[in-house]
């Protein structure tokens, strides 16, 4: 079958290899119909996150149909024919984290957890297409993907949805969700975001959804502010206004109830510490530049909440504790429990609440995936959404 | 019950010098490999090299006897857990060393372990003690070639949240072939019991240990093919029982 391999920093290839097969009783094996590139993929494109290997297969962002079921799965689960969206985060579902529905945080499903507990005490799941210390599982850019544990992730869409509305219930639909309940909006609550990208969009969404009476937007890129604004929010260019002092005068002095950060490791700023950041950065003495983390601390109003859906590798420095701490805040954070999210975000699509296929900026079939991951990562053609089809050869869109 | 994890007791000969010194050579050769090539993962490989250098030569008055103790806290009753490692049989589909464990009586057992270069390592062992759902110890034979002992704990969490399992091995070596698989086991003993016990728990929890060995992937080259290696993926077994053959696109 045909994947697209991490093969080092800044060089994806698409490699014939291998068609998957089950390895355990709960695996199935998906034949993928729409597959994505996420943000989060761009930190391994960069070469950012440690423990990736050669010859990896990309992508934590697919469905498709189910066309192989280990011996496992009890057939009223999953069968051979179902049409599927998996969420990219593995979850066993009866360890202690699974019981508490942290399915993020799954004991069971990251074989390499040993990896994960040098660095962070404790291991989170397994992730699909993600670095060796998450697992290393094969990822679902490719026309095939093998999904462990299958009775428990992923959600059966029924027919007649077509897939641009529902692919991203995978990963940043949810996402963006759990990012805006994060945020303990209270109604007419006002919320602070940076960074609108496609999590960064539905974010917004969510959070009015869940009844913030303001977003406000930050970011710098034109047709991302636009895309904010069609949703309601009012938008902060970082490039033209001071972001600190704008918040403050739209505000009242305040400060917004809630600063969200989805954004995460690789955030770009302005001054003399974000080049620092930069600079360690390529040193390798700090793999993570949390510009926006330090504002959104800043920003946030005395005993609100900051919320980060904005994905970070490591460590990293000079952040303003000391506001945390004499301000009171509340940081809620965390990879997606994406079982909690699929279902009741699949209802608000077939309801009509949302059409999430407003974030696809291009549609291309699997063989252009090294170059659209350029032009996402450079943010050229207005691109905000990469969609891959796998079996299709020529250009869709 | 002692609180530390790995204690060793000193009693080092000359070819204890000449396994530590091969680690060094082989870390030598990883840094050498790494600083040669310049991309962050041969930063990462030199590091490795590095710390394997500094293992080693801390290691040097390490010993023989390993004796080491993991606990992890397990979505299961006492009762269940109990039952599932009193079939000794059962071992070989979490330890990963033990190719399997054949049930002689109520309380023998022939153990097999896989040796360098897949040899096969026998000894018999006995249950010394077996107190139902709560320990269970058992040992090697005094006329094997490997002293080896080992017991296994259940205690139910307080508030009914699982068992807690607690697992403590112990290798004595005294012939050469010993010697052999102490190198072998007591490199990280820490490490193997740890990683045993973890896939126990999934085992328990979820019916089958995760796995990623055997999975489709693209060219490995040089880099990914070490890192695979110091990453020890190439130990991430599936349950024996659950991983045969049975895909068809295989």
């Amino acid at each position: 079958m045909k994947a697209v391999c991490w093969m080092g920093k800044e060089n994806m290839q698409v490699h014939n290899v291998p068609d998957p097969t089950i390895l355990n009783p709960r695996d199935a094996i998906i034949r993928i119909t729409s597959t994505c590139i996420c943000g989060s993929d761009l930190h391994l494109y960069d070469g950012l996150v440690p423990t990736m290997e050669q010859g990896d297969i990309m992508g934590h962002e697919f469905m498709g149909e189910v066309v192989e079921v280990g011996p496992g799965i009890s057939r009223d689960k999953l069968k051979i024919g179902d049409r599927v969206v998996v969420p990219f985060t593995i979850a066993c579902g009866n360890c202690p984290s699974c019981q508490d529905k942290l399915w993020s945080c799954c004991d069971n499903s990251n074989p390499n957890a040993w990896i994960a507990e040098k660095m962070m005490g404790y291991s989170p799941s397994g992730l699909f297409g993600y670095t060796h210390m998450m697992g290393g599982y094969a990822g679902g850019q490719a026309q095939f993907a093998r999904v462990p544990f299958a009775d428990i992730g992923p959600i059966k869409i029924p027919d007649g949805i077509p897939d641009e509305k529902v692919v991203f219930l995978s990963d940043i639909f949810p996402t963006g969700y759990m990012g805006a309940e994060n945020c303990n909006i209270r109604p007419g609550d006002t919320i602070a975001l940076w960074g609108c990208g496609p999590v960064g969009q539905f974010a917004i969404r969510s959070c009015f959804m869940l009844g913030a009476g303001r977003v406000i937007a930050i970011d710098r890129v034109p047709e991302r502010l636009e895309m904010a604004r069609a949703a309601g929010a009012e938008t902060l260019n970082f490039d033209e206004v001071d972001v600190l002092e704008a918040l403050r005068e739209m505000t009242g002095n305040q400060g917004p109830d809630a600063c969200m950060d989805v954004v995460g490791m690789e955030a770009s700023g302005h001054g003399i510490v974000y080049a620092m950041d930069k600079a360690k950065q390529m040193m390798r003495t700090q793999m993570d530049r949390p510009v926006v983390l330090r504002q959104a601390i800043i920003a946030c109003k005395k005993g609100g909440t900051v919320s980060v859906p904005g994905v970070y590798a490591s460590f990293i420095d000079k952040v303003p504790f000391g506001a945390y701490m004499n301000k009171g805040l509340t940081m809620k954070t965390g990879q997606t429990h994406m079982m909690r999210y699929m279902q009741p975000l699949l209802e608000r699509i077939q309801k009509g609440d949302i059409d999430p296929s407003f974030v696809i900026s291009h549609v291309l079939p699997i063989d252009q995936a090294p170059q659209a991951y350029k032009t996402f990562r450079d943010k050229g053609e207005r691109c905000t959404k990469v969609v891959l089809k796998p079996w299709e050869t020529v250009a869709a869109a | 019950m002692t609180p530390h994890n790995s204690q060793f007791q000193s009693d080092r000969g000359p070819q204890d010098f000449l396994s530590s010194k091969g680690i060094l050579v082989g870390a030598a050769a990883l840094m050498a490999y790494g600083l040669t090539r310049r991309s962050k993962t041969s930063l990462a490989l030199a590091t490795a090299g590095g710390l394997l250098a500094l293992n080693a030569s801390r290691s040097g008055n390490n010993s023989q006897t390993a004796h080491t103790r993991a606990t992890f806290l397990v979505n299961a009753s006492p009762e269940n857990a109990y039952q599932m490692w009193r079939d000794f049989s059962n071992l070989a589909r979490f330890m990963r060393h033990v190719k399997s464990v054949e049930v002689l009586d109520d309380t023998h057992s022939e153990w097999v372990v896989l040796g360098p270069m897949d040899r096969e390592i026998r000894w018999y062992a006995e249950i010394t003690e077996d107190v139902k759902n709560e320990r269970i110890s058992w040992r090697s034979r005094p006329d094997s070639l490997v002293q080896t002992s080992g017991s296994v704990e259940f205690r139910p969490h307080r508030a009914g949240r699982g068992t807690y399992i607690s697992a403590t091995v112990r290798y004595t070596p005294g012939g050469s072939l010993s010697k052999t698989i102490a190198t072998m086991l007591g490199k990280h003993p820490q490490f193997m019991v740890r990683e045993d016990l973890r896939r126990f728990k999934a085992l328990l929890e979820a019916g089958e240990t995760p796995t990623t060995l055997g999975q489709t992937h693209g060219p490995r080259g040089i880099h990914g093919s070490v890192e695979q290696v110091l990453f020890r993926e190439t130990g991430n077994l599936a349950d024996p029982q659950a991983a045969p053959s049975y895909s068809k696109t295989a």
